[in-house]
């Protein structure tokens, strides 16, 4: 019992100290407030009130997105900016998607336009695209 | 005791030397685009070190901006090789970072985590990049400011307005700062216009909107 006791503490200690190596080196997701993510149900409530914004790029948006989505994606951001802006009215929800739940390109979308276009009521959609597909099942 | 410690030195040594093992000479590589570059790409060099040939079973990304590559499907021992990882930049400013996670046959480390980090320098700061006015709302100009980067002075800035509804006025409030003031001719009805803003020293266009709507904000 002993032996399997110092053993196992022995295979532990690369673990620990690997962890404590990288431990600056780790890619965490950006933690995103509850309260600015949304899920599927919500954002179908809003009904009208919802501009969906797909945040995947061009080639995924052409294949199929939300009916009446905009596309804003970071390649094209300034290009595209402008045309998403055409669709914005103040009473409306935004609703940022990308590809699924760990894709983090809608939560850059989104904080971009909340800090660099100042806009208000920006979400994202909790799964992404693959939460809508699912939803169609 | 002393067979316990010989046992365990020689399950060491066994374990040590009979496995695949897929030595990375970096996982995490830090790039530093020049301004007008479309890509950044990464390489990840690896060897195998161990006894067994090392098979990938999947290699992702992070992020469909970046597509990753490895030249081989199987690393027999002692070969060399790498994983390209190549970050589309796009408009995409500040630091960047997106992973590419390796899956191979080797049961000690499975999956490795590349990281590719890529500072991206950015031009100009515009903020805000949209300004609006409610119907009926004061006529009252909004400002932009914009600033240069210092790796890029710029000098002079052009604005241009694409619709004759919105005036705008540059003026240059330090080095490398501008405020853009800009106002519609009224606010009785619903019009926008989009900024075209040019810096002298560039070929690259930014853009800014501005706009008069009907709808009250919600909150």
């Amino acid at each position: 019992m002993r032996q399997a006791v110092i053993l196992a503490a022995l295979a532990l200690l690369p673990g620990i100290g690997e962890a404590i190596y990288f431990r600056d080196k780790v890619s965490w997701q950006s933690p995103i407030p509850a309260s600015e993510m949304v899920t599927l149900t919500q954002a179908r409530a809003w009904n009208g009130n919802t501009i969906w914004v797909d945040a995947r790029p061009d080639a995924e948006f052409e294949r199929e997105h939300i009916p009446g989505a905009v596309l804003l994606n970071e390649d094209r951001w300034n290009e595209l900016l402008p045309q998403f802006l055409d669709s914005w009215s103040p009473e409306k929800r935004v609703v940022v998607y990308c590809s699924s739940q760990s894709c983090n390109a809608s939560r850059e979308v989104a904080r971009r336009l909340r800090d660099e276009a100042q806009l208000k009521n920006v979400f994202v959609l909790q799964g992404g695209w693959e939460e809508w597909l699912k939803s169609r099942k | 005791m002393r067979t316990h410690v010989f046992a365990f030195t020689l399950s060491i040594i066994i374990c040590a030397t009979a496995r695949a093992e897929l030595k990375w000479e970096q996982t995490a590589v830090e790039l530093h685009p020049t301004p007008g570059e479309k890509e950044a790409v990464g390489h990840f060099k690896y060897q195998n070190a161990g006894s067994q040939p090392v098979r990938f079973k999947s290699v992702h990304t992070s992020c469909g901006c970046t597509a990753a590559q490895s030249q081989k499907d199987e690393v027999p021992p002692g070969e060399k090789g790498e994983i390209t990882a190549t970050f589309k930049i796009g408009d995409r400013t500040g630091t960047q970072v997106k992973t590419v996670t390796v899956q191979t046959d080797d049961p000690i480390n499975a999956t490795t985590v590349l990281t590719l980090k890529a500072v991206i320098p950015q031009q100009l700061e515009i903020n805000p990049t949209f300004v609006f006015w409610g119907q009926g709302e004061a006529l009252k100009p909004k400002s932009i400011v914009v600033r240069a980067s210092k790796e890029f002075p710029v000098k002079q800035l052009r604005v241009t307005s694409s619709s004759p509804d919105f005036q705008t006025k540059v003026e240059q409030t330090g080095n490398g700062q501008f405020k853009i003031d800009i106002q519609p001719r009224d606010t009785s009805r619903n019009m926008d216009a989009t900024l075209i803003i040019q810096p002298e020293s560039s070929t690259k266009t930014f853009y800014a909107k501005a706009r008069v709507t009907n709808a009250a904000s919600i909150q």
